[in-house]
């Protein structure tokens, strides 16, 4: 599958909401898109070009805004695809992809406790990582290390 | 009768590592499971943004600790990618061998412990034998026993001894006739079947759902294997076949791994002998001087040259003994990795554990998460 097989196969189902489709190394392509098309997208990723193996979600802190990304496997066409969105730091929020491919579950707990983006709509947004009422975000630029916080834990059962 | 919560760990024989399954249950009846991380985060994906590119592979070998080879290759594949360096063959050839010595390493381990939990004492005692022998290996050309810091961006550290090649043939007869009586013990043991057959059953299209990769999911009959898929290294270049079994139950986890160390086997005799036959250099030429040529150590004057190298994205991803790893290394300039994220399989293969649990009972718990081969290292990370 090459690029152009995306945009071809990606376009009529998002319109504006797909931004470009680029080459990216041992990748079918990198599809950069508008985070309101995000569930447009997992499906149309899922269903037509049968990518059918969430493999990871992760989340990038840049230096104006934070970009999430989302990396998928088919079995028929043996390939990866990168999937990209750019949020802003102040409003960062996705919809979440665990109603298309449920194991994303986990992958977007973990994005959101250690780099601060939030999942609308996910089932079960709870610290995985990182114990409740941590209120770090260490995948953070701004969280330096070498700079110990004091900081109190509250077990989540006792 | 009530329903409770009980929690299994963190500290438990089951848990393999420091984690706690919250199990409600009825009776006997597991009617919800809710895995609680996170006692084992060290921030490893932060540490990296802080290191140097090669001082990162010291903590790949924290990750997992019994598969540290494999995630330093996994490691260094991505970074090779993001700063733009191709190794040398025979160094490609040298980390396939680590790889799948460390498959076997790793399965035995998992035998080991595995087997124990169900209640047979003498396996383990063997497999720890002959797992020994995999680390006098290991020893012999990276001087360590479980943290290697053997990989290198563009490379290895040092060329192998002269007598791996003896030395590695002799191991791998050695254990060719030993899974033999593995089966012997396992599959020979009317209890052992009693204890596995029809347990923990988690069907293809829900082990695809849930991201399950590794030999939970070729134990459901999905022929899906990265070294066959995607051939990374020199993978494309040997014969070997994918295990798979289709009972998706324990048994069938145990039978793919059994049969995953015979293709290693396999794997590494034709390994073994190219690398016989190929001398030549082990480290990518014209490397920057903080990459590090091969024994010198990374001197501090490397962090105050600021120099500039264009600027990458690497994605890598391996079979590893658990299943499938990916890393996605961002180089935006400069001699520290901008990000590193990691994705481990058996945190995939744990986010779905409620799938594989529920309906069964609890005395059944530690055989079928044993199945699982839980690694909490990676998991964490």
């Amino acid at each position: 599958m090459q690029p152009d097989d995306l945009v071809k196969a990606l376009a009529p189902k998002l319109g504006p909401n797909l931004l470009a489709v680029e080459p990216f190394d041992g990748m079918a392509g990198r599809v950069r898109f508008k985070r309101e098309g995000a569930l447009d997208l997992f499906r149309a990723v899922r269903d037509d070009l049968t990518f059918t193996h969430l493999s990871m979600v992760g989340g990038i802190d840049w230096v104006d805004h934070r970009e999430v990304f989302y990396v998928a496997w088919s079995d028929s066409a043996r390939q990866y695809v990168l999937l990209s969105t750019d949020v802003p730091a102040t409003d960062a929020h996705v919809e979440t992809a665990s109603s298309v491919w449920p194991s994303a579950n986990w992958h977007e707990r973990e994005t959101w406790e250690l780099v601060d983006i939030t999942f609308d709509h996910h089932p079960d947004l709870r610290h995985l990582l990182t114990p409740d009422g941590y209120v770090f975000h260490p995948l953070l630029r701004s969280f330096k290390l070498h700079e110990p916080e004091e900081l109190e834990v509250k077990s989540r059962h006792v | 009768m009530s329903e409770m919560w009980i929690n299994m760990g963190p500290q438990h024989p089951m848990t393999h590592g420091l984690w706690n399954l919250r199990v409600r249950i009825d009776g006997e009846l597991i009617l919800d499971a809710d895995p609680e991380m996170g006692y084992l985060h060290r921030g490893i994906e932060k540490i990296s943004e802080d290191r140097h590119y090669n001082e990162v592979i010291t903590l790949m070998d924290r990750t997992c600790y019994v598969a540290g080879l494999a995630w330093e290759h996994l490691y260094v594949l991505a970074s090779e990618k993001a700063l733009h360096i191709t190794p040398p063959e025979r160094a490609e050839y040298i980390r396939m061998t680590c790889d799948e010595l460390q498959r076997i390493g790793s399965h035995i381990m998992w035998y080991a412990a595995f087997v124990q939990d169900i209640g047979l004492m003498s396996p383990f005692l063997y497999g720890m034998r002959d797992r020994d022998l995999i680390l006098d290996l290991f020893q012999s050309f990276t001087g360590a026993r479980l943290t290697y810091e053997y990989m290198r961006v563009g490379g290895v550290r040092n060329d192998l001894p002269p007598t791996f090649t003896d030395q590695a043939r002799k191991i791998l007869d050695w254990l060719t006739d030993r899974f033999h009586e593995y089966d012997q013990l396992c599959m020979g043991s009317a209890i052992f079947r009693k204890r596995c057959d029809n347990l923990g059953v988690l069907k293809a299209n829900d082990c695809i759902a849930h991201g399950i990769t590794g030999p939970m999911l070729r134990s459901a009959g999905v022929k899906r294997d990265l070294r066959k898929d995607r051939p990374y290294s020199r993978y494309g270049s040997v014969d070997f076949d994918v295990a798979v079994a289709d009972g998706a139950d324990v048994t069938a986890r145990y039978l793919v791994r059994m049969e995953e160390m015979r293709q290693s086997v396999r794997i590494l005799r034709q390994t073994v002998d190219w690398l016989e036959k190929h001398p030549g250099p082990v480290m990518a030429d014209h490397l920057p001087r903080w990459l590090g040529a091969p024994y010198a150590p990374v001197g501090r004057e490397g962090y105050l040259l600021k120099r500039n190298y264009a600027k990458g994205v690497g994605f890598s991803s391996v079979e590893e003994p658990h299943g499938e790893a990916q890393a996605y290394v961002v180089n935006e300039g400069g001699e520290h990795p901008y990000r590193v994220k990691f994705r481990s399989p058996v945190f995939a293969n744990l986010s779905a554990v409620r799938q594989y649990l529920v309906g069964y009972r609890v005395a059944d718990i530690p055989p079928i998460l044993g199945s699982v081969d839980v690694c909490v290292g990676e998991v964490d990370r």
